[in-house]
């Protein structure tokens, strides 16, 4: 199944199953969506619940915002990641902090979808990812989908939550041909052992893990079992499957596409320094974006980018210098 | 206060005690007079109580273990007040949620969902355990990681002092410490024997220094295998002689008698021979190719040589051009010299002597593609037994028969 038809397939279950569930942002009508996600959903459930929106983002969240309130459950379709900056008001201000400033009286169905990540040569201000600006915000349950079945069950979940969920998709998955599988019991907080190794922990998510999946064969080539995570969730983080694998191995690498600085994997490490001290044999290694604006030429675009080249080279230093 | 619990006297002839269970565990609280182990004396067994309520804080003795009377067993903390357990006080927090969505819901009834909805809240990973990460209680000085560091306290190692003395690596790492605590308990051989036997240095108590006699000892009661991967000879044999079982063969039964001469070896007689009836039967010189056979006009012959490192089908090329002495001289030397790929290639034919053995008689299998191979046993009065394996695609019993007997004929004049 493609990534895309399963969040197709999420909304569509819901939006049969409930009235109340109803899908707004830029083309995601008669056009079928940016990224084709709710191609058919428009002849299906009509333009009072698949509704196609002035390109606004502000109005698009806030407007979701006053739905959520009323007792609708709307998903907020965000076009980029960089858009996304413009309705951080509703986000923050409103749709983080309601439930808790109503003393629980008032609750936040509200989903806002958002691909992110550096796609194929769009430039500074379309290549971003703000994992740091929603995880930093309490109130807000931020989960981001690398693979179809996550991607399907976990934008379930989030559509049936009665908390905000900011949930983070990339550009460069919604084509990708993909496993499927239907989950029993599925819970969205935790975090996927994508591989068991014994050597050392990569920590990853969204489209990472198929760079690291790749670097992981070269890695394999070389002698090392490695083990990776990908975090499903990351807020909250589901610190205690990472603090397991690192009993295990003593060593961690994250891998993360976004900028190195105060980025995800800046609160990781913070997390695994809190939790697992003791247990490390060697100093985390952060594989990060370049702390640069992205290029829009494509060499120049993937040199600010973990690639698996880089991923294998930069982990093979780490062991030498670290001396392990 | 701390309040140290005792191995009790429990007899006049006891001068010490297993401690057979503890019925507690760190960290739980106790009341005065709860049992907290079962103890074993030289006659009987019986459980001990604790005379102060308080915090468990440390077992010092394992189960199963031997201790002196009255050595302290358990340190138990009287000041530690009494906290709800983790799952009492988890349990609560989340019927409190519960019951606070219950009543949320039943406020919010203007929405008409007719999802299942939930509210994630109630979800175990909001609310984090009060588990704390534990801090090691003794943790050595020096350069190591933080693992390195751990696992040494647990071993009482002296990180700083190892490495001023150049025991350790600067930074030491998990890796070095196990090499050291290696190296503090075992012997030099007795760690061989673990490596070599693939054993588990946990399968012994690392109170003592362990020598290669009491590691021995453990693979003798436990029967436990060496292990020895097979080297790249013994591994082209087996390849040689599975491959060689494959050929539809016959065996010709038959009798020489050889004549020994002064200075030669008796193979490099029946090489000669073998070589000599081999540019008489053209069939011999052959091997099969796909759907050709190949005839070569040399008697080159694959020797069976046993060396240190293996056995060895040695090839002696223009063995008809060559005489004895030469063929000697090469018998000698092939026991020793460094080989290449052309001592090994190239035969037609072979041999296989086991006379010096004493052995009567044997057959051998064919070596990579030779026509056949004669086995040898050992001369008695005069005569060698002499059994030849014929590859009957190359050759039918009539041309092995008519070239047994020309070898027969040329055994007797070389």
């Amino acid at each position: 199944m493609l990534y895309r038809e399963a969040l197709n397939k999420a909304i569509d279950e819901c939006m049969a199953e409930d009235e109340s569930v109803i899908i707004l942002g830029e083309d995601v009508g008669r056009y079928g969506g940016s990224y084709r996600v709710s191609e058919g959903l428009f002849s299906k459930y009509g333009e009072k619940r698949v509704i196609d929106t002035p390109i606004a983002e502000l109005s698009i969240v806030g407007n979701s915002v006053g739905m959520a309130i009323a007792g609708l459950r709307p998903i907020a379709e965000i076009m980029t990641e960089n858009f996304s900056l413009l309705a951080m008001d509703p986000v923050i201000n409103h749709a983080a902090k309601l439930r808790y400033m109503s003393g629980g009286k008032i609750t936040m169905p509200l989903v806002v979808r958002m691909p992110g990540g550096v796609s194929r040569q769009l430039a500074a201000q379309h290549s971003e990812s703000y994992e740091n600006l929603f995880t930093s915000t309490p109130g807000l349950i931020v989960l981001s989908a690398s693979n179809a079945t996550y991607a399907y069950h976990a934008l379930k979940w989030a559509i049936k939550s009665n908390d905000p969920v900011i949930f983070l998709e990339h550009e460069l998955l919604y084509p990708m041909e993909m496993e499927f599988k239907e989950i029993e019991n599925f819970d969205p907080f935790k975090a996927e052992v994508v591989k068991e190794g014994k050597d050392l922990t990569i920590i990853t998510y969204l489209k990472m893990r198929y760079d690291v999946l790749e670097a992981e064969k070269e890695l394999s080539k070389a002698g090392i079992d490695a083990e990776i995570i990908d975090l499903n969730s990351l807020r909250p983080l589901d610190i205690e499957t990472i603090a397991k694998s690192i009993k295990k191995t003593k060593k961690c690498v994250i891998v993360e596409e976004d900028h190195k600085t105060g980025g995800m994997g800046a609160e990781v490490v913070s997390q695994i320094m809190e939790n697992c001290f003791y247990d490390l044999d060697a100093p985390v290694l952060r594989i990060a974006g370049e702390d640069v604006p992205i290029p829009y030429n494509r060499k120049l675009e993937l040199s600010t980018i973990p690639t698996p080249d880089k991923i294998v080279s930069k982990i093979l230093d780490w062991k030498a210098q670290n001396g392990i | 206060m701390e309040y140290k619990v005792v191995m009790p006297v429990l007899s006049d002839t006891m001068d010490k005690g297993k401690l057979v269970k503890w019925y507690v565990s760190e960290g739980q609280y106790v009341n005065e007079g709860d049992k907290i182990a079962e103890v074993e004396s030289d006659k009987a067994t019986m459980d001990i109580q604790t005379f102060k309520s308080g915090i468990v804080k440390k077992l010092l003795v394992k189960e199963s273990d031997e201790v002196p009377v009255k050595s302290v067993i358990a340190i138990i903390d009287t000041e530690a007040k009494k906290i709800k357990s983790e799952k009492e006080s988890s349990k609560e927090q989340i019927s409190d949620s519960n019951e606070r969505n219950k009543k949320e819901s039943a406020e919010i009834k203007t929405q008409n969902s007719t999802l299942n909805t939930q509210s994630p809240s109630t979800h175990p990973i909001f609310h984090p355990s009060t588990h704390k990460p534990l801090i090691p209680s003794t943790l050595p000085k020096g350069s190591a990681s933080p693992a390195a560091k751990k696992l040494a306290g647990e071993y009482n190692i002296d990180i700083e002092k190892l490495q001023k003395n150049g025991s350790l690596p600067i930074p030491a790492h998990e890796e070095d410490i196990n090499e050291f605590i290696l190296k503090r308990y075992f012997t030099p051989a007795a760690l061989k024997l673990l490596k070599e036997y693939k054993i588990d240095e946990n399968e012994f108590k690392l109170d003592h220094k362990i020598t290669k006699i009491e590691v021995l000892e453990y693979i003798k009661e436990n029967n436990i295998p060496k292990i020895t991967p097979l080297t790249p000879n013994q591994k082209a044999v087996i390849k040689t002689v599975e491959n060689a079982i494959t050929k539809p063969t016959y065996f010709i039964f038959d009798e020489i008698e050889v004549t020994k001469k002064e200075g030669i070896k008796l193979t490099a007689l029946l090489i000669k021979a073998l070589a000599n009836a081999m540019q008489e039967s053209p069939l011999t010189r052959s091997i099969i190719k796909d759907d050709i056979i190949l005839t070569y006009p040399a008697s080159n012959i694959s020797i069976a040589v046993s060396r240190d490192e293996g056995l060895y089908m040695c090839v002696i090329k223009n063995a008809e051009e060559k005489n004895l002495e030469e063929i000697n001289e090469w018998l000698k030397t092939i026991k020793t010299k460094r080989l290449s790929i052309e001592d090994l290639s190239g035969s037609t034919f072979g041999i296989s002597n086991l006379g010096m053995f004493n052995i009567e008689r044997f057959n051998a299998l064919i070596n990579d593609k030779d026509a056949g191979i004669a086995a040898f046993g050992s001369l008695t009065q005069g005569k060698i037994k002499v059994t030849f394996t014929l590859d009957h695609r190359i050759l039918n019993g009539v041309e092995g028969a008519k070239f047994i007997n020309n070898f027969k004929k040329e055994i007797k004049n070389v």
